[in-house]
């Protein structure tokens, strides 16, 4: 008896005495092998593999959420609530992203940075790899400022010197004293850049004391042991409901979202990746499929061989073990090249992805994914091995030695296995097509979609005064307008302007407001609104259309009347009667005069739910901090080094940051949408050339085997035509089958894609009806070969060989 | 050869070389052949002598390398593939050693076959399916498979599947080849009947004891005609 080895290596001679047919199998399973493979390390990265945190499954991200806001920030003192009254937690941890101009070395650089409380590394289980992190008492109004670094900033900044730890450093002008470096492999939980400074948030408590103001603060939490998510839940309703009526006034309807951090990352990327998972997994079934078709093919060549193998003592299970061993040589084979395909397809997507999708980066060909491929390989082999396998060590035996040659039963059943295995696939390859061509219209609209404003030629960058050295607004406004007007006059600027926060550039700023005349039933209640600060130019230099009235004007200054811009989303939902130019809104406990109508704009992205919006003039409400806009009549990524010396003109120590072009900035936004659909093209494309293959080869084969009767039909008087019709009435009727059962599987299916989709259903009648169209005739192509080949069959020759 | 002007098939000077592998294999040469209408002729001779090679020229499954086919009054040399397909299924019905019928159908879809091909209505199809089984005896078996039957039985659906068309001539490949003594003497009766009834044909048969059934026999010898002889008393 030989052993599974022995089995292997036989198998393995085998293959290698037929080169096409073993190179057809191994590249049909290497793409399948590879492509999941790509997106396992992927999927692994994101969705399986735990944070990098000490026991990170009890680690929870915590949030407001209003009626009017899913998503909201958190009040500085509700977190200290939060952290007093709950008991599901062992602790609670503030963080506030920030930014932070460092200055006082060679070259300013704008950092990013987070503020956050004193719970906050201990929380993560975190250990510095240098000195320490914050102490409670640093975590207070008026403390001492002290930092923590990243361990990249260290090196780049202070070439790892171990000295840093006492030493000032310059942030937004202030002397920070770096208390402690963080180790090399730390990944902030906000996941989204690189962040390199870490400050205590309570150093500005004084300032974080409105319970209305929402200042960009999350919050993160540990479960205690054995606490779930739903008693987090149920206590953190109570503690909110309890707040409500403590403080009517700012926290009304304001309830609190839990949710486990790591699913919080993922958010939307867990549909998109499951989608393209599955896809994968269907590439991988096409595969299979034809390389149990390419075996049930050879294996009716080799009954004769399988049959003297019985007939000489061997037992039925020992022939199934030595077929199998082939399968599993192949396998092995398919995997090994798809693991090669499946790195350069993981280094491809990667590269392709923007930057801030959570934890993409870490995607690894590790010891998983190594373990994930080897185990599909076996798999693999075992699927598509073991029908042809045990069909031939279980056929009828004594039927091909008795009539060697001729027509026997076990090649009926083999044709009907063959025949449904490539209905199978053509079913699966519809889903994978309708799926993609879902993405496909859905992206399309995307792209088509206006963001409401004119994304081209325009270039954003970010600047950021510090608070220490530019104290007064009157110093921001005067900053703001040198570096307008400097820019102005650079050539091949059309305009320039400022705004807060630009839009699409991944957050936004909500306010309350209260609208004159509209009844409200408590003096707390007011609706909300997405609010942006802006230069008069700001909607000529993006090109946002005025409707009614007129925009911002040099004379909007502090001491005239406050003025505000609202959008037409506003003004519809708003004011679907009454006009609502000079109408006043109330924000921030002034009144703003309505004096003009703007577009809308999608601030969120093209593809995403976006509010009413308002615009305050910037002059009438400074701030340190804002967006440059600038539109070109040329390339705008060429105007980033000029408008950075024209800043470092105004100020040789001020950082500029976040230089972008809208146009990559509205691209970044659909990134997500943009890879699935790319991702679901490519896999689709993959899916429906093997099927093709996969029917080519069934055609073939059948009109091989029928060669004689197709003989004997043209000596009955059957023409071309004739021939050709039997041909690709077949092929049809598989096909047909196949892809009256991928509709249906693809309606089912599609449904899980809802959250991908934008502007189209998810039974889009126009890509159900489409899409299949278009598999017809790749069903014909595939079948046009063979079927030519049946019409050129001599009758004499097929009705000759008896 | 006085009257070659109404004879159903006239060969003159065929020829047929099959070249393979730089081999050039003589099949036919110089086959000068005339067939009357109502004609029963029996083609004899060694085995590889050219018998099928010129039953396949006669029923335009093949082409003649060079000479000239006459087939009711039209030379067939020139025709395009579908109009051979088109003479192949109305004019022509083809009875095989080894029967040929198409396993996936039935006996009936198996005589009704060549029907189709010309699109006739399904009810004519029908009624001659009908006509011509029961002119072989086998209208019972309608519904059976072939692999259900006994060689003799499937080699009369075969036949009956040949006359079915109503073509001008029958050929058959030596009917008899792959069927035991009793079969083939009925089959052999079978055509001998219907030659009374007026049909046309033309049988390959290296069996002496068979060539007795036809008017006249000619014997092929290396792609030659060699002998013709013709029955006369015997048959009474
Ligand atoms: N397609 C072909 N290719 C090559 N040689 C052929 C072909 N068909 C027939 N022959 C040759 O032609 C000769 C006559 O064959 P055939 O007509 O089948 O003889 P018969 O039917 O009398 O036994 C034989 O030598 C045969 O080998
Ligand atoms: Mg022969």
């Amino acid at each position: 008896m030989r052993s599974l080895l022995g089995d292997m290596r036989y198998g393995f001679r085998l293959l290698r005495k037929r080169p096409a047919f073993s190179l057809i199998a191994v590249l049909a399973l290497a793409l399948g092998i590879g492509a999941n493979t790509a997106i396992f390390s992927v999927v692994d990265a994101v969705l399986l593999r735990p944070l990098p945190y000490a026991d990170s499954g009890r680690l929870v991200a915590l949030w407001e959420r209003s009626p009017q806001l899913e998503d909201g920030s958190v009040a500085y003192l509700n977190f200290l609530d939060w952290k007093a009254q709950s008991r599901v937690f062992e602790s609670l941890a503030a963080r506030q992203g920030a930014n932070f101009n460092l200055t006082g070395q060679e070259e300013p650089e704008r950092l990013n940075g987070a503020n956050v409380s004193a719970e906050f590394f201990p929380l993560l289980g975190v250990q510095p790899l240098l000195g320490r992190v914050f102490r409670a008492d640093e975590d207070r109004a008026g403390a001492k400022k002290v930092a923590v670094i990243s361990y990249g900033l260290w090196q780049r900044r202070f070439h790892g010197d171990e000295g840093i730890l006492g030493r000032a450093i310059d942030l937004d002008g202030a002397p920070f004293t770096v208390i402690g470096v963080l180790p090399a492999k730390f990944r902030d939980p906000a996941y989204a850049e690189r962040v390199d400074v870490y400050a205590a948030i309570g150093r500005d408590a004084d300032r974080l004391q409105n319970r209305g103001n929402h200042p960009g603060i999350y919050v993160v939490g540990r479960l205690k042991p054995g606490e779930t998510l739903a008693q987090a839940r149920a206590e953190m309703d109570l503690i909110a409901q309890r707040l409500e009526r403590q403080y009517p006034a700012t926290n009304s309807g304001r309830r609190v979202a839990v949710q486990l951090l790591q699913d919080r990352l993922v958010r939307d990327l867990r549909t998109a990746l499951l989608v393209v998972l599955a896809a994968v997994g269907f590439v991988l079934l096409i595969g299979c499929a034809n390389v149990a078709n390419l075996l049930l093919a050879r294996a009716a060549e080799r009954q004769p061989e399988i049959a003297l193998r019985a007939a000489l003592g061997a037992g039925r299970w020992q022939l199934f073990r030595q077929l199998l061993a082939e399968s599993l040589v192949l396998a092995l084979a398919g995997g090994a090249c798809g693991l090669l395909l499946g790195w350069w397809g993981m280094r491809g997507l990667l590269a392709v992805a923007p930057e801030d999708l959570p934890r993409f980066s870490e995607a690894a060909m590790n010891l998983r994914v190594l373990g994930f491929t080897l185990g599909l390989s076996l798999a693999t082999g075992l699927v598509f091995g073991s029908v042809p396998a045990w069909q031939s060590a279980w056929g009828s035996l004594h039927d091909v030695l008795k009539e060697s040659g001729r027509r026997v039963s076990g090649d009926l059943r083999r044709n009907r296995i063959r025949g449904l295995l490539v209905v199978g696939e053509v079913a699966l390859s519809l889903v994978l097509l309708i799926g993609a061509g879902l993405m496909l219209r859905s992206f399309a609209r995307v792209l088509a979609a206006s963001p409401g404003f004119r994304a081209e030629r325009v270039l954003t960058l970010q600047i950021d005064l510090p608070g220490t050295k530019y104290q007064k607004p009157d110093q921001w406004i005067q900053f703001f307008q040198q570096v307008l007007g400097r820019t102005r006059n650079l050539p091949g600027v059309l305009s320039a302007a400022t705004i807060l926060p630009v839009p699409v550039g991944g957050f936004g700023w909500q306010t309350g407001m209260r609208i004159e005349g509209r009844e409200y039933p408590t003096p707390h209640d007011s609706d909300l609104t997405d609010i942006a600060y802006v230069t008069p130019d700001y909607f000529q230099t993006m090109g946002i259309p005025l409707r009614r009235g007129r925009v911002f004007t040099e004379q909007d200054r502090e001491g005239a009347l406050p003025v505000a811009v609202i959008d037409e989303k506003l003004a519809r939902t708003y004011f679907p009667d009454a006009d609502p130019m000079g109408k006043r809104l109330a924000i921030g406990g002034k009144n703003w005069q309505i004096v003009g109508v703007v577009g809308h704009v999608k601030n969120y992205g093209v593809d995403q739910e976006s509010r009413v919006e308002t615009y305050l003039p910037f002059y009438q409400s400074p701030r340190p901090a804002m967006s440059l806009v600038v539109r070109t009549t040329m390339d705008p990524a060429q105007l980033a080094g000029p408008i950075r010396g024209e800043v470092r003109q105004v100020d040789p120590n001020q950082a500029v940051s976040d230089v972008r072009t809208m146009e990559r900035l509205v691209a970044d936004s659909v990134a997500p949408k943009r890879i699935s659909a790319l991702l679901l093209g490519i896999f689709a494309a993959i899916a429906v050339l093997l099927a093709a293959v996969g029917l080519y080869g069934v055609i073939s084969y059948t009109v091989a085997q029928r060669t004689r009767e197709i003989g004997i039909r043209m000596a009955l008087g059957a023409g071309g035509g004739d021939v050709l019709a039997m041909v690709v009435k077949q092929a049809l009727a598989l096909g047909g089958l196949g892809m009256a059962i991928g509709l249906g599987g693809a309606a089912l299916l599609t449904r899980a894609m809802k959250g991908l989709l934008f502007g189209i259903s998810a039974v889009d009648p126009l890509t159900f009806a489409a899409v299949p169209a278009a598999l017809a005739l790749v069903v014909l192509a595939a079948c046009y070969l063979p079927a030519r080949r049946a019409t050129r069959i001599d009758p004499v020759t097929a009705l000759r060989y008896e | 050869m006085d009257n070659g002007d109404q004879a159903l098939i006239r060969l003159q000077g065929v020829t047929k070389v099959f070249v393979t592998d730089e081999v050039e294999t003589h099949a036919l040469s110089g086959i000068q052949l005339q067939i009357q209408k109502g004609e029963y002729l029996s083609i004899a001779g060694p085995s590889g002598c050219g018998k099928s090679t010129l039953l396949a020229i006669l029923g335009l499954l093949d082409t003649p390398t060079d000479g000239t086919y006459t087939l009711n009054g039209r030379p067939v040399s020139g025709l395009k593939l579908s109009e051979r397909a088109r003479i192949r299924n109305r004019e022509i019905g083809f009875i095989f050693q080894a029967f040929n019928l198409i396993g996936d159908l039935t006996v009936y879809e198996n005589v009704e076959l060549p029907l189709t091909y010309r699109g006739m209505p399904s009810a004519e199809r029908k009624r001659r399916v009908q006509e011509s089984l029961e002119r072989v005896g086998m209208s019972h078996r309608m519904k059976h498979y072939p692999s259900q039957l006994s060689g003799g039985q499937q080699q009369r659906v075969a036949v009956a599947r040949a006359l079915a068309g109503d073509p001008l001539i029958l050929l058959a490949d030596e009917p008899t080849g792959n069927l035991d003594s009793a079969n083939g003497e009925a089959v052999m009766n079978l055509l001998k009947d219907l030659h009374r009834n007026g049909a046309t044909i033309c049988m390959v048969t290296h069996d002496p004891r068979y060539a007795r059934f036809a008017d006249r026999t000619i014997k092929l010898f290396d792609g030659r005609i060699v002998e013709e002889s013709v029955e006369s008393a015997v048959t009474n």
